[in-house]
């Protein structure tokens, strides 16, 4: 978009061109247009994995603003909360609309973070100079985990105040500091109005704050370094410059919003069909009900969680399980240190399969924990079909695609399976 | 460095202060607001005993089990002896009846009693403890906290007394 290609009428450039170059002068926008001319996107076999991470920028926009609609409404005291979120979803115009699409957007946002992970290390993306842009993103994953762990107590329902209480005393078995972080945290002994409070002013004021922050030094690497291409691609085309590209603006960007506007759909969609439950509202005193669990994307941790025993090797089974997590954690965090070579990169990949497949196992057995044979098919469903990723990385026509054409295809027809067998019997 | 000592000069002097000075002014921010965080003291009783909502015989569905006893969830139940003696209208005895602390030793989920299956059962990691409150089965890695039962009243419809025994 260049300025200097106004229409003139008679009279002199038409007021829209006037009031733009006005605008254009006083606030500097040359150095938007420069950044935004800079800015391309490789085109490659791997280039559909780039629209992740615009995906979960889109989602974090619909948060911000449901979150704000839904603020208006919520009120984060013991006595209050239920009721105004049992008035937002029956009372207020539409609640039921914003609630349950902030909701299934932030499931679909850590969905979309996950892949965007999972591809970027497939993609190998974290290489230098990109580690900082590696470490900002799972820094951003945990900030949004974290979301959803302050979110889904906010309505104070049974299901919330005992995942609330579990998840606190998890984080609160750590060695040394766990004690105290348990009571900073609820701020007090036990789930009170005061963790309510805390939990609140993290989720709408702390949290989006550090997100702002750390998205934007995300960003602004992913500007400065330009989009990483994979190794392969690179060797394929006969190095990295001779990759085609297109500019983001506006080709790249207009891809992006044919990707929103469909999310945009799958929300409307989801929160009319699905509308997010309310559940009854927490008992602090009572017993525990059945069926307690965490949002999906803790479960797998829940259901492992519940797998230990009492003590492993004499230390209690929780402290043991948070200690390795934690470990998993910091590894995934050091992968641009531990990626050194070949060898590495081949102990690593070994490391991450069964990883992924292990999360995507448990997470399917604590959806369905009274159904084995449901959620072992599930989970080899999902974990086929999470081999659709690798296929860009295939030869075409090669064996290895070959194979994760059969195994996807599997993968689908048990994924449909498992959900026309959930649906019927 | 050639000098291996620099006597103080009026520069260092005045650059120790300032630092000391912007030490203090970030410590003398820092500590209120620490201290702010840090929970406040218990807002709840705290009480060392009092009578549970309901009476023996009431027991083993009595409404209102678990209670808040001093801000914990305090669940009472009948040994077998005692749901023996109930059910034959016999009266109980003070070790039939016994009160825990609610809260799980696995992960703080609160636990309900299981009359028909003769056990304690949290909910939400499948623990199990026996009547006596020891963990039985499942994650729980100690027994529940036990409080003092004492009965008072009329005998079969004697309040229940529960006491920390500190």
């Amino acid at each position: 978009m260049s300025h200097a290609a106004h229409e003139d009428t008679p009279q002199g450039p038409r007021l829209p061109q006037r009031a733009w170059a006005f605008l254009f002068e006083r606030l500097g926008l040359e150095v938007a247009q420069s950044l935004a001319a800079k800015k391309t996107v490789p085109i490659h076999r791997c280039a559909p994995f780039y629209f992740l991470g615009g995906m979960a920028l889109f989602l974090f926009g619909v948060q911000i603003v449901t979150g704000i609609l839904l603020s208006l409404y919520y009120k984060p005291s013991p006595d209050q909360a239920f009721e105004s979120v049992r008035a937002i979803m029956t009372e207020v115009e539409y609640g039921w609309l914003i609630r349950s699409v902030h909701s299934w957007s932030a499931n679909l946002l850590v969905g979309a973070l996950f892949l965007h992970l999972l591809t970027t290390y497939m993609m190998r993306a974290y290489r230098p100079p990109r580690e900082f842009t590696w470490f900002t993103g799972i820094a951003l994953l945990a900030l949004f985990m974290a979301f959803g762990f302050s979110g889904y107590l906010l309505p104070w329902n049974q299901l919330a105040f005992f995942a609330s209480a579990v998840g606190t005393k998890i984080a609160g078995s750590v060695p040394v500091v766990g004690e105290k972080l348990l009571l900073l945290a609820r701020g007090g002994e036990n789930v009170t109005g005061d963790t309510l409070a805390r939990f609140y002013a993290l989720h709408v004021v702390v949290f989006p704050l550090v997100t702002f922050a750390l998205l934007g030094v995300h960003l602004f690497l992913v500007q400065q370094h330009g989009m990483s291409i994979p190794d392969r691609e690179a060797r394929r085309h006969g190095g990295e410059e001779k990759v085609r590209s297109m500019p983001f603006v506006p080709h790249f960007l207009l891809r992006d919003m044919v990707g929103w506007y469909l999310a945009l759909g799958l929300l409307a969609a989801l929160a009319a069909l699905f509308p997010w439950e309310l559940g009854e509202k927490a008992e602090p005193f009572g017993s525990a009900p059945e069926g307690i669990k965490p949002e999906w994307y803790f479960l797998f941790m829940f259901q492992a969680l519940k797998q230990l025993p009492p003590h492993v090797l004499g230390i209690e089974g929780e402290v043991v399980g948070v200690l390795f997590f934690a470990a998993v954690g910091l590894a995934v965090l050091a992968i641009p240190f531990l990626d050194v070579g070949e060898r590495s990169r081949r102990v690593l990949n070994y490391c991450a399969v069964p990883w992924v497949a292990f999360i995507i196992v448990m997470t399917a057995w604590g959806w369905f924990p009274d159904h084995l044979r449901l959620s072992v098919l599930l989970g080899t469903g999902l974990s086929l079909g999470m081999l659709v990723l690798t296929f860009p990385f295939l030869d075409r026509g090669g064996p290895a695609r070959r194979l994760v054409n059969v195994l996807g295809a599997v993968a689908v027809f048990i994924f449909i399976a498992v959900t026309a067998w959930e649906l019927l019997v | 460095m050639s000098e291996s000592f620099e006597p103080p000069s009026r520069r260092n002097w005045l650059l120790w202060s300032l630092n000391t000075g912007i030490a203090a002014t970030a410590a003398a921010v820092f500590y209120p607001v620490v201290r702010f965080l840090w929970p406040r003291p218990a807002t709840v009783s705290g009480a060392q005993e009092m009578a549970a909502p309901f009476r023996v015989n009431q027991l083993p569905n009595a409404e209102g089990n678990p209670f808040n006893f001093g801000g914990k969830p305090c669940l009472v139940v009948l040994s077998a002896d005692g749901a023996k003696r109930l059910a034959r209208g016999e009266p109980l005895r003070t070790d039939d009846v016994r009160a825990f602390n609610a809260i799980c030793s696995h992960v703080d989920c609160t636990v309900q009693y299981r009359p028909e299956k003769g056990d304690i059962f949290c909910n939400c990691h499948d623990g199990v403890y026996d009547l006596n409150g020891r963990n039985v089965s499942g994650p729980p890695p100690r027994p529940l906290e036990a409080y003092k039962v004492t009965l008072r009243g009329e005998p079969g419809q004697e309040e229940i007394i529960v006491s920390r025994s500190t």
